[in-house]
Parts: structure tokens; sequence; C-alpha cells
């Protein structure tokens, strides 16, 4: 997996910032701990809740760390996007051309795959009968699934990649129909956004609990949003896809009054769900500038103490 | 070292393997992988949650597993979005709105679709129009922003640019030297949100009940803008209601007039609440005891859905899957739902702006044979509800509130155990 | 702050307790000696001492008389059983066979509050300092280790917590937070959190 060109465009789109490429998304996933909130519908399972795909919406507190760290920048995205209706003749027929060449080249590709899948599956389900052991270990079961088509996989994702470097393919034969592809992100064909400096975007406006998100993620924890457990964050220890939470994440200002029993909630709430309930803030007030509050950050865990 | 801690939490593990909402925590996306390999519809039953581990440790494989993980989430997302030719519905993107088709002139009757409509779509096809969409004067289907967003999304629509001019809402032109070009994912994004008070979380609510199946439709409370909240405005068909609910001032004033209702001579003011008469039974007691005014949700007049203090405020009305609906007649939906931004509303609800949410809805008793006999199913459904979803920067939550009449259900004439069932057979129902 | 009138029935052995020591009336000795009345006989805990912490909160309260400030004092004292173990200790302690009766009793400090008090990062940042020595009481081995078998283990065990105290690999200073259900409707109830300075995993029991 190649890494993005940096420093990454996030989209702001109506007050919100959200990512739309899949390069983008797992490079901050892997490198820089960032999770963000999938919200797109998959158009491969378009009828269920559990799989959700692109875009993938940042918590304000992500994009800014990920600027202040200038690996990201904000893009004003309904500006950028309005070039699109200027594109030269020239240009509108290249696109179209790429997109063709590109569906067909996925079809075939994701045809095989299912052939080869559908085999190896009923090869699978033959030798398990053949040997009766109805008990395999899940965990390798999938690996291995996971792991075939490794080959074809680069392919599809080189095709959809957005930097323009991997998309020197061009269509060895004409295409016999038409058919339409809806791409993920508008680059190309317009340019890189995050040098045109009337596009860029100041840094997010972040809440009062900005200086605690920061402490936490720069010590290595991957945060999401917290309502599902009523706090502000979760922390993860590391990444959400294969981790249990540790934390239920609430902050506070310095002198902020916390009243006794908001305490005993989060930590008789954080105790049973086998959490912690972790209270913290910066030291400095919010006059301070974010990057003196981040480093001023203290923070207490909370637990029942089971008598 | 890993082994022992596996160990240690091993058992645990499986004590928690509690009840829990998949869509609850970040899934393991190799289920995917397996579910789409063997089945073609997504109607089969969701795979189990792959285990998690408590903390990272160094061993390889742990770092594989989240490897092969992240591999697998890496694939799911890159899934294109691919428009066969026999399937392949197109829409074309209408910045400034609803317009006739090229070379036809708007008359008075107007194009007979909402403004706010952004797309169109010339030749509509597929079962997805059924629901979504409305029609204009030519056969053409206008999408709201949101239609036209969810389609986009599950790659049902391939929405184009406009290039020049008009020609391309007029359709059907030859798509060979068509140069109009497909909207990416995020240039619909782009586009669509912000439009006529489309917000992410409501676009979030929309589409996740979408997914589910159910028809999802705007309702008046949308226009939160100022001068959609004049009081005197009317929607719908509804009037201004005059009265308001009974409030605390309406209680006292029930109180007052209990004290000097001329027909209770059975207890007087000065003395003993039940009175010197004759009391035959329990019940006729309690009565008298019964002293304390109690809200009644049936003698509150409807308000004016535009009377409510926004986010708290009715945007959607959402149809079971299982109910028939035509576009052009809507029947009353099945629920209705307010949408909250937890970074904008970080207070609950006063009781007043929730009151004035349910008050906005219409009477929905319960009813039905299970309901008359069960008190706790009468209580939990009200006589007025609505859904709240909360949404946290892309993480929803739905509450269904209800408004409960305790002070209807009067305990002292039922001799079963409150929630019993079988004592309850000869409870009369009150006529409401 | 002034108290009802008792009713006239006699009052309990706990109110006789507070109004013996003369701190009727004044709340937070009264919390301290109901919240050490409690770990007493509820907890059976030992060693049982309070500390007077009130000239570090008179710089929080301002110039308040000491009688009127909410916290003034620290208890602490030797629990029966472990109140808390870090779950890397537990770890350690599973694959060296310790087990926890083994082990020298840990003083612990426990800060007596009661519900209707609020309370602020900054106060507890105050709390964290001097006072709380949560290093196992005489327990310090400073020497090389010495004997055989649990002996051994036992003195290693006690060399690697001091290590991992001041590294905080086993947890960080902790203290107990004890509430009294106190004012409408409460029945003087205590309920006690462990809370500990920094990013502490939790445990998994």
């Amino acid at each position: 997996m190649d890494n993005p060109t940096l420093p990454i465009p996030i989209s702001h789109i109506s007050g919100r910032y959200l990512l739309f490429s899949i390069e983008a998304v797992t490079y901050l996933r892997r490198e820089h701990n960032i999770c963000g909130v999938l919200t797109g519908t998959l158009p491969q399972a378009s009828q269920q809740n559990v799989f959700l795909g692109l875009p993938l919406q940042l918590m304000p507190e992500e994009a800014r760390v990920l600027v202040d760290k200038g690996i990201a920048c904000i893009i004003d995205e309904a500006k950028a996007q309005t070039s699109m209706i200027s594109l030269m003749e020239e240009d509108r027929r290249r696109y179209k051309r790429e997109l063709e060449a590109q569906g067909h080249h996925v079809t075939r590709l994701l045809a095989d795959r299912k052939n080869k899948r559908k085999e190896e599956a009923l090869k699978k389900i033959a030798e398990n009968k053949a040997k009766k052991s109805a008990k395999a270990d899940a965990e390798s079961e999938a690996a291995a699934s996971s792991a075939i088509p490794a080959e074809e996989e680069s392919a599809i994702v080189d095709v959809f990649a957005d930097d323009s470097a991997s998309r020197s393919s061009t269509p060895t034969s004409a295409p016999q129909e038409i058919l339409g592809v809806t791409p993920p992100t508008s680059y190309p064909p317009l340019p890189n956004p995050t040098t045109s400096s009337d596009l860029v975007l100041s840094k997010p406006e972040v809440p009062l609990s900005y200086p605690l998100f920061a402490h936490l993620h720069s010590r290595g924890y991957f945060l999401s949003p917290g309502l599902r457990f009523g706090c502000q964050y979760v922390a993860y220890p590391g990444d959400p896809l294969r981790f249990h939470s540790h934390f239920l994440v609430v902050s506070a200002e310095y002198d902020q009054q916390i009243d006794l029993m908001d305490i005993v909630n989060g930590g008789r709430l954080g105790t049973g769900v086998k959490k912690g309930f972790l209270l913290g803030g910066p030291q400095k007030s919010r006059e301070e500038a974010e990057i003196e509050r981040t480093e001023s950050v203290v923070t207490y865990s909370i637990e029942w103490a089971g008598m | 070292m890993e082994v022992d801690q596996e160990s240690l939490h091993a058992s645990k593990a499986e004590a928690t393997q509690v009840e829990t909402d998949l869509s609850d925590e970040t899934q393991d996306f190799r289920l995917l992988e397996r579910l789409s390999l063997l089945t073609d519809t997504s109607s089969s039953s969701l795979p189990k949650r792959g285990e998690k581990d408590f903390e990272p440790n160094p061993t390889v494989y742990q770092a594989d597993i989240l490897a092969a993980s992240r591999q697998a989430m890496h694939n799911a997302l890159s899934h294109p979005r691919m428009h066969p030719p026999k399937t392949h519905a197109l829409g074309f993107y209408a910045p400034d709105g609803p317009k006739p088709p090229p070379g036809v002139e708007l008359d008075h009757r107007g194009h007979g679709v909402s403004s706010n409509c952004c797309v169109c779509v010339p030749n509509p096809k597929g079962v997805v129009f059924k629901t979504i969409g409305q029609g204009d004067r030519w056969n053409r289907i206008w999408l709201l922003p949101e239609e036209a967003l969810y389609l986009l999304e599950r790659g049902s629509l391939d929405i184009r640019w406009p290039s020049s001019a008009d020609e391309h809402v007029a359709g059907g032109s030859d798509l060979e030297s068509d140069l109009s070009i497909p909207m990416s994912l995020q240039a619909a994004y782009a586009c669509f949100l912000g439009q006529s008070g489309l917000t992410l979380e409501r676009y979030s609510v929309y589409s996740s009940l979408r997914r589910l199946g159910y028809a999802v439709v705007r309702a008046s409370g949308w226009d939160d803008s100022p001068a959609a909240r004049a009081p005197d405005r009317r929607v719908d068909g509804y009037t201004q209601p005059q009265l308001r609910g009974a409030g605390l001032a309406g209680m006292f004033s029930m109180l007052f007039n209990w004290m000097h209702d001329p027909k209770s001579t059975a207890s007087t003011a000065a003395g003993p609440l039940v009175g010197t008469g004759i009391h035959r039974n329990y019940a006729h007691i309690y009565q008298k005891l019964a002293i304390i005014p109690w809200y009644d949700p049936t003698t509150v007049p409807d308000r004016d859905p535009l009377d409510t203090d926004a986010p708290f405020r009715v945007v959607f009305h959402i149809y079971k899957p299982s109910t028939a609906i035509k576009k052009s007649a809507l029947p009353p939906p099945d629920y209705r739902i307010a949408v909250v931004n937890t970074r904008e509303q970080t207070t609950l609800p006063t009781l007043s702006q929730l009151g004035a949410l349910l008050e906005s809805t219409p009477l929905d008793p319960p009813k039905g044979e299970k309901m008359d006999r069960i008190l706790s199913l009468r209580l939990r459904q009200g006589y007025r509800n609505v859904i709240l979803a909360v949404v946290d920067q892309g993480v929803a939550s739905y509450l269904r509130i209800s408004d409960v009449a305790f002070g209807k259900e009067k305990i002292y004439q039922n001799k079963g155990p409150p929630s019993g069932s079988k004592n309850q057979k000869n409870f009369k129902s009150k006529k409401r | 702050m002034s108290q009802p009138e008792w009713p006239s029935q006699a009052p309990s052995a706990l109110s006789k307790l507070i109004h013996d020591a003369g701190a009727s009336g004044n709340q937070p000795t009264a919390t301290t000696i109901q919240v050490l009345h409690n770990l007493q006989h509820q907890h059976l805990w030992t060693s049982l001492q309070i500390h007077d912490i009130s000239d570090k909160f008179k710089q929080y309260y301002g110039d308040v008389p000491t009688g009127e400030l909410p916290i003034r004092s620290l208890i602490s004292g030797l629990p029966p059983h472990r109140v808390y173990t870090h779950p890397d200790e537990q770890l350690y302690m599973l694959q060296n066979g310790i087990r926890e009766d083994e082990l020298r009793p840990e003083r612990l400090f426990v800060l007596p509050t009661s519900q209707g008090i609020t309370f602020s990062l900054r106060l507890y940042s105050m709390l964290w300092g001097d006072n709380l020595e949560t290093v196992v009481e005489d327990g310090v081995i400073t020497g090389p280790v010495v004997g055989e078998g649990k002996e051994k283990k036992l003195d290693e065990y006690y060399k690697k917590k001091v290590e991992c105290l001041a590294s905080k690999e086993w947890g960080s200073k902790r203290i107990l937070l004890a509430m009294v259900n106190r004012g409408p409707g409460g029945d003087g109830t205590v309920v006690y959190y462990v809370i500990q300075e920094g990013e502490v995993k939790p445990r998994q029991n």
C-alpha cells in the first residue's frame, strides 16, 4: 500500500469534515491512529447498517490534530467541486474514456475473483465434509480467505486510487458497451486542491475538550465519539477493529466544578462495561493557546472499588 | 505472557457474550468478506462479531490479524460503484432547482415538484423510485438532495454534472457523444449537503433508515429557518391551536374546581376526604381519595408542527417496509422522527420543548386486544409518541419518547397484580 | 450549617459516636467519622488513622475557617483484603504463583466526602503529592533478594512492586474516594471509588 501524498485534503462540507479517498482513510488509521466514523452506504451491501462505507466522518478534533501536525489540510469542497462544471471538452472526453476503461477492468476482476472464491469455497466445503472435522478454526479460516485474493485486490485498489500515478492504464480494446462508474472522488480530473490557497481553509474550530483529546491521541490512544457510552470520547489502546476500549473519557476545565455524583455515575457506568472512567483536562485556562493547554493536561482514572 | 493473558480473559470474554447490537461496535470487515462470499443476498443473518483483544501486545500473531482486518476493510471500502447497462439509471444535477424540459415554457401550473429538488431522472427505472422522488408534469422524476445522494451512494444512480445550458435535463440524448460527466461521491456530498436544510446528521438518519427498508419523507417541521417559526403560519391544513396544555396553572384551577364542585356532596374541603356516606366498595373510596389532578394527554389540543423548538421538531415521517404507500397521497406515517446533533444541542430538551414536540404529533392511544389486556404495554405505548435520533459525529442513537397517562390507569379497579394478564379479562376498558 | 432538631427517639449509635466526638453540626468531621466507622465496622479495616490536611485546602478554598472546609482530612488504614490490584500486577502474581493472602497488607488512603460537594481537577491535583504513600508499608525491599522458594518469590515481588509503582507500570498513586449518601432521601450508604493519577488501564474483573 502506497502512502498518499501529504498533506491529505480533508473535505469540509456543510460544516463537517469528511474523507472520500480510501488511501487516505487506510493511511491515517495505520500511521496516525485516526479512525473517524464510516457513515456511507457500501454499494456491495446496501441493505444493512452493520458495515458502512465511505465517506469517513472525522470529528473536528481529529481534523485539527492532523492539521496541527501538517499531515492534512482543510478544503472548501463545495467551492473546489464547482470547477467540474467548467471542465474543458477535451478533459471531459478523456475523463469519460478513463472511467469506462476502469469500469470494464473492474468488472472483469470482480467476476474472476467471484468465480475463484466460489470454487475455493466449494472445495473447502467438500474438504471439510470429507474430513468430517466440523469445528474449523474461525480465525485461521478468516485469515486464509482474506489472504487469497491479495494480487487482484491490489489491482482494484490501484485502479481506484486517487493519485494520478497509478492511472496510466489506457484502454487496450474498445469497450463493447457503455458502463457507468461513479468514482469516489473528483481528483482527478481536478488538480490537487491542497496547493491552491483559495480552497484551503483555516484550522478547524474545536470544543473545550480538545486538549484532552490531543493529549490522549499523542499517547497512542484511538478515540471515538462517546455517545454510545454517555461520555465525550471512548479511548482504545489500539485499533478499534481489534481491541476493546479502555476508557470512557470526560473533559473538564481545571477549575470547573464537578458534582461528585457525576464521578459516581461515570465510575459505575465504566465498571459496568469493564472500562475505566477517565476524567481530565488542561491546567491552563481557555485563554491560552491549544498547544500549551494540551501540554498541561492532567488525567485521573476512576473505577468502582467493589466494596 | 500472551498466552497467559489470553487464558486470563478467555472465560470472562464468554461471560460478556450478552446480546450486543452489532452496529454498536467497530466491525471486523473480514466478516463482510465471508458474508458476501457465500451469499449474494443480504437477507442472511449477520455473522457473529470476531473476538477482540484487551490490549495490543508485541506478537506477530496479533499484528497479522490486525493487518488482515485492515486489509479486509480496505477492500470492502474500495468496492466500486458500477452501473451495468441493463440497470443504468441516469440523473442530471440541476443546481438551480426544477425546470421544464428544453423548449417548454413554464406556465402558471408550475412543474409540480418541490422547489428543493435538484436532480432530474428523465427515465426512471427500478423499484427504488416507488418510494423516492416526485414526478413532474412531463413524467420525469425529481429528487430531493438526500434522495439523490442516497441513490448515488448505494450505486443505484449515475448522476451527471450539467455541462452547458439545459440540454441534458431533457435526457434521452445520444449518450455516446454526450459530454456530461459523472459526479463522484465526493462531489455529490459537496453539492447536496447544506442544500435546503440538509445537514449531515439528517442525511445519516435518512440513509440508515432507508438502508433498513423504511420509506422516509420530509415532514413539515423540516424547515427550521426563522421564517418557518412564525407562530401564525398555517401548515398542512392545520390551523394554529388556540388552546395550550393544562400546564401548572391549569392544574391549580382543576384543584380549585374540585374543591368547589357542588356535586361532590360526600366530601367537603373542611371535612374528611371520603365523607360520611355509606361506602360499599373500595373502588368508591379510592375514587374519593383521588384528589390530585393528573395530566391527561388526550385533552391537550394538537399543536402546529412548526410551533416547536428546533431541533426538537419532527423532520422525517417514517413508513415501515410493510406499509403500502403511494407517493402522491401519503398515508399517516408509522413513526415521526426528530434529529438532534450532539455538538449543537448538548443538553437534554426542556420539558416545554419535549411537550411541544409531543403535542405536535397526533394522538396515538394504545389499541388492540393485547394492549387492552396488559397494563405495561399500554403505559409503554403512551398517547403520543415521537422518536429522537441523537447523532454524535456520525454515531446515531434512537430514543422513543411517549406521553404516558398514568392517571388513566385506575389501579384500584383492578383486582389482580398490575401487569397480570389473566386477571384482567373482566376489567372493562374505560371509554376515552 | 445547623442540624435540624432530632426527633424524640434515641439517636443511632453512629449519631452518638459523631456527637461524642464533638463533631455534631460540623459536617466535614461528621463525614470523616462516619466513613471511618464504616471502614472499621463494615469493611473491617484496621490501623485506621485520620490525617489533617486542612492546610492544603485552605489555599484552595481561600480564607475560610478550618471548621467550614468541605474537605479537611484523609483517612488511612489497612484493608483485610486487597481493594485494588492492577491487571499487570495480577498477571505477575498469577505467573509466579503468588496468592493475595500471602502478601503483607497495604496502607490505603481514603478521602471522605459526602453527596453535594463539588470537585474540580485542581482540587484533585492538590490531593496528590506528599500525602499519598501507597508504597507497601514496611515492605520496601532495597537489599539483594534472599531466601528460597516462596520467600524468594515474595521478595522478588516486593522489589518488582517498588519498581513498577515508580514507573507506573502497575498503576500510579491511588486514593479511595468515599462518598456518603446524605441529604434528602440519603440513607448513609457509603460508596467507594478508586482514583488514580493518569491513564491506568481498567481491571477486567
